[in-house]
């Protein structure tokens, strides 16, 4: 792997660089400083950002200048704004924003103040999930030791901008880290994703504009700040630039969070970074960004990682959170898990993915446990056409049925083979599990 | 306005109504479960896809419920896409459904039945057995629950949060686990609860009244009135084979109810199926009442009119306003003016539907010039009076019959109601048809006509008080010859 700069971790890897003393020791609230000092407006922060490239890390990758501009003019609509940080973090894989979150709070809290700034917003809620306990309680204590040093509240920093953080726990649901849903559950509601439109630029929270970011985009906005837009784009690829935090985790010997620039290929992180796959095996499968992204096989170890290069292998970066598969695991098995995991956690609003969930769930139980039908793989693949694309209020049906496709399509054999033999060859004796929901 | 193409139709439609709705208002077929006209659109169950083009795009399948007309749009109900999308979407509502159609009350109006005939596969392919659910948990008096078949449209979850205003309905836990559930399994309560049997598109919550009691092919089913208050609900009322009233629904009518009645009015039915009938009437002789034609009993009760110098005509607030009229136009003859008997304002007055008055009629009666009296003036009327006429539905239930008989001995009373009144002072009684037996207009609170439907027949021997006015008033001595009384 070629060398590069780091800059997103730098400071977590300092014991204590949580506090403001020593946050401020190594160079934090400078790009604050020079946004509410040298007179940048908030336009003027936005096309840095635009300058910069800097795509969103909560999944979608959306360009985040592009996100902030569809606020609309303060001028024409003097509503309240608000912005909405998703710290939900709960992608299954996905373990990153908790790096940031509990070892260089204060960065999080510089960048939302930026962002704040630039779409104008008088509040920041900062939805952190429930699980969180350290994320959580550092993020508060940090917001409380920059109120004190006049970093948060009214007249930040001398300037007239007064913005506002609040927290807010999550209850433990994954539908609450959909932007919707979050916005439904910080208003106190049931974590419900409402349709869109309207978007949440034009009504989101309580119905006013909202823009909502993850925690790793806007820590990247003080960087962008501080050393301009145009450094940012200089780093990475060509449609993803900058560092990204990647969280690798499964069959590998050193599963962990590792900062690497957009460009690098997975073969070169497991190498690397990871210590490659554990216990001399070899890689089957992995899921290059969180379990709602198509699986790849050990021969797409050579893909770059960023957006355009796993969009075009037909998967996608989602959280960059990779987790590895080596090839003594069935698929079934793991497909089970997955399943499992996304029946329990939708929501119930839309009936693709209120039932679907659970079919697919149950499909890939019976299918792990030696009761395949013959049709079930063809059923399996009818499902997840029919839950996705975009057939629901949200993407989580179509988180259910992406790897689905994605392991119909690559391990139609190996599936075919549990139904054939009524066991699964690959099968480990597992201990008693429960079962989620508790009424399979 | 905007311009838009449905099915290759132009069509003109509101841009601040879903698209859905277009489309229903022109006659063109999108099934929904979530969506109703009354409620605001989720977009949840997704039935409602179709194919709609905008610009140079392609065609993109979208609910349409949650897809409001825009100038140019291109909308196609029928493409092999919208269709495609719609069958997937069926196979998921039915994957839990226990298709225990042949036992549900739903069956032959059921929204889920009805498509799936119409566009549903023939053989399901679940493995699995479908999720086991209480089949009948009571939420109170009035509904039943049955969480099986329930397809989670939260059409009832909100009705109670939109209409009566007050939420006592949700949908609880996640996911495939959800289930509809009031708060701690409270009853629920209020006077709105049975809009919310109507509302469900299947089976999932039935009336406690009307839970096994008829398959809904074979009701006879009639446009009415709803005659429990002066708002005057449109109403539809089911007749099982001609005999028993089983059911009554709100009729869609933008002006006066909207989709909407309440539990009062819906189960206002129990005296038009109730015994003890007048079929036929009763004249005086000597030992007591006794049986007659329904000839005799008018000549009878013109008789008695005759004897008299005057003649007090109490009419119930039921009347329609062509029995006013009738009546109104034969009491001439008298130099008498028909009152009608105004009960109270009731508590029930509320900010939905009801008015708190109990006179479905009280406008159309008062607009031919007939006027209300209240109850205890309209005795002391009677006090003074020598000869009394007593007409309509529910009349003496209004009076009430002790105040009949506190009369003297020597005041002669004559009634026309759905019963027999059995006193000394009766002349005669004159059995005639109830609210669900004749056809008719009332006149609501803000002017607006209501018709009423003869749903049922009448017994045998009976009449609508309609026809009995009109024969007397062919027995009846000419207006010339009583020109004499008529002042």
């Amino acid at each position: 792997m070629k060398a590069f700069d780091t800059y997103l971790l730098d400071r977590a890897k300092q014991d204590g660089a949580h506090k403001l003393e020593s946050y401020r020791k190594l160079g934090g609230y400078k790009g604050l400083e020079k946004v509410l000092k040298t007179g940048l407006t908030p336009a003027a922060v936005i096309d840095e950002v635009k300058k910069s490239n800097l795509r969103g890390r909560g999944g979608a990758g959306f360009p985040t200048g592009l996100k902030w501009s569809f606020m609309p003019d303060p001028a024409k609509d003097p509503r309240p704004r608000y912005l909405a940080i998703n710290a939900d973090e709960s992608e299954p894989g996905t373990c990153k924003d908790r790096v940031l979150m509990e070892r260089d709070p204060h960065g999080l809290v510089e960048g939302s103040l930026i962002a704040a700034y630039a779409i104008r917003a008088q509040a920041v809620y900062i939805y952190v999930r429930g699980e969180y306990r350290l994320s959580h309680d550092r993020v508060r204590d940090a917001i409380l030791e920059a109120r004190a040093a006049k970093l948060v509240g009214k007249n930040i920093l001398g300037s007239d901008f007064s913005c506002e953080i609040y927290m807010h726990k999550g209850a433990g649901a994954y539908i609450c880290g959909e932007e919707t849903g979050l916005m439904e559950s910080l208003e106190g509601k049931r974590g419900h994703p409402r349709p869109k439109p309207p978007f949440p630029a034009m009504s989101g929270l309580w119905g006013q504009p909202t823009t909502v970011n993850n925690v790793e985009t806007v820590f990247n906005a003080p960087f962008i700040i501080e050393r301009g837009g145009a450094w940012l784009a200089g780093i990475g690829t060509k449609g993803s630039s900058g560092n990204f935090l990647c969280g690798i985790s499964g069959h590998v010997n050193k599963p962990g969070v590792y900062e690497l620039p957009f460009g690098v290929t997975a073969k070169e992180i497991i190498e690397d970074k990871a210590g490659g796959i554990w216990k001399g095996r070899k890689l089957k499968a992995w899921f290059p960004g969180g379990s709602s992204c198509a699986l790849l096989t050990g021969k797409d170890v050579d893909v770059v990682l960023d957006h355009d290069s796993l969009k075009a292998r037909g998967s996608s970066l989602g959280t960059a959170a990779m987790i590895m598969i080596d090839d003594s695991t069935s698929i079934a098995r793991v497909m089970e898990i997955i399943a499992r995991f996304y029946d329990h956690e939708s929501c119930g609003q839309c009936s693709q993915c209120r039932e679907g969930t659970q079919w697919l769930a149950q499909i890939f139980r019976r299918i792990a446990h030696g009761k395949g039908q013959p049709d079930d793989i063809d059923t399996l693949d009818a499902l997840a056409k029919g839950m996705a694309p975009g057939k629901t209020i949200c993407a989580l049906s179509d988180a259910a049925a992406i790897p689905t496709l994605s392991a119909v399509r690559l391990f139609k054999d190996e599936l075919m083979e549990c139904v054939r033999k009524q066991r699964d060859p690959l099968a480990v004796k597992q201990p008693e599990y429960a079962v989620a929901g508790g009424h399979h | 306005m905007v311009k838009i193409t449905v099915n290759g139709q132009q069509i003109e439609a509101d841009p601040k109504k879903p698209l859905i709705h277009a489309c229903h208002t022109h006659d063109v077929d999108v099934p929904m479960y979530c969506y109703h006209p009354g409620l605001s659109p989720v977009g949840s169950c997704r039935i409602c896809q179709v194919e709609v083009k905008q610009g140079e795009a392609p065609g993109r399948v979208m609910v349409a419920c949650r897809t409001y007309p825009a100038e140019g749009m291109v909308v196609d109900t029928e493409s092999p896409k919208a269709h495609e999308t719609r069958r997937e979407c069926l196979e998921f509502l039915l994957k839990n459904h226990p298709l225990d159609c042949p036992i549900c009350d739903k069956a032959g109006e059921c929204d889920l039945q009805d498509f799936t005939y119409a566009e549903g596969q023939a053989a399901g392919r679940t493995h699995e057995p479908r999720r086991p659910l209480e089949k009948r948990k009571s939420l109170g008096d009035t509904i039943v629950l049955d969480e099986e078949r329930c397809i989670l449209c939260s059409r009832c979850v909100r009705f109670f949060e939109e209409i009566p205003k007050q939420a006592q309905l949700t949908v609880s836990d996640l996911g495939s686990r959800s289930v509809i559930s009031t708060f701690m399994d409270k009853p629920l309560k209020g006077k709105y609860q049975g809009n919310i049997a109507d509302l469900c598109p299947v089976g999932a919550l039935t009336l406690t009244k009307f839970r096994f009691q008829a398959r809904v092919w074979n009701l006879t089913k009639m446009a009415s009135t709803c005659g429990e208050c002066s708002r005057g609900c449109s109403t539809t009322v089911e007749v099982l084979r001609g005999s028993d009233v089983k059911r009554i629904r709100p009729r869609e009518n933008l002006d006066v109810n909207g989709w909407w009645i309440c539990d009062i009015g819906r189960f206002a039915f129990s005296h038009i199926n109730a015994p003890n009938r007048l079929e036929g009437s009763l004249v005086r002789e000597v030992p007591g009442l006794s049986i007659a034609r329904n000839e005799d009993a008018l000549c009878a009760v013109r008789d008695m009119m005759m004897r008299h110098k005057e003649v007090l005509f109490l009419v119930s607030p039921w009347l329609t306003v062509e029995e006013g009229q009738k009546l109104l136009d034969y009491s001439k003859r008298f130099g008498s003016k028909p009152i009608f008997v105004s009960p109270e304002h009731n508590s029930e007055k509320d900010t939905v539907l009801h008015t708190g008055d109990p006179c479905p009629n009280r406008r159309g009666l008062t607009e031919l010039g007939i006027e209300g009296l209240p109850q205890k003036a309209a005795i002391e009327r009677m006090q003074k009076s020598k000869c009394i006429v007593l007409l309509g539905e529910r009349i003496v239930e209004l009076i009430g019959a002790s105040a009949v008989e506190a009369l003297p001995h020597a005041t002669s009373v004559a009634v026309f109601d759905c019963h027999a009144l059995d006193l000394p002072q009766v002349q005669a009684c004159v059995g005639i048809a109830n609210s669900a037996e004749r056809t008719g207009t009332w006149v609501n609170i803000d002017g607006v006509k209501g018709p009423i439907a003869a749903v049922k027949p009448t017994p045998r021997n009976v009449r609508a008080l309609e026809r009995h006015l009109d024969d007397l008033v062919k027995l009846s001595p000419s207006t010339e010859s009583m020109g004499a009384r008529a002042r």
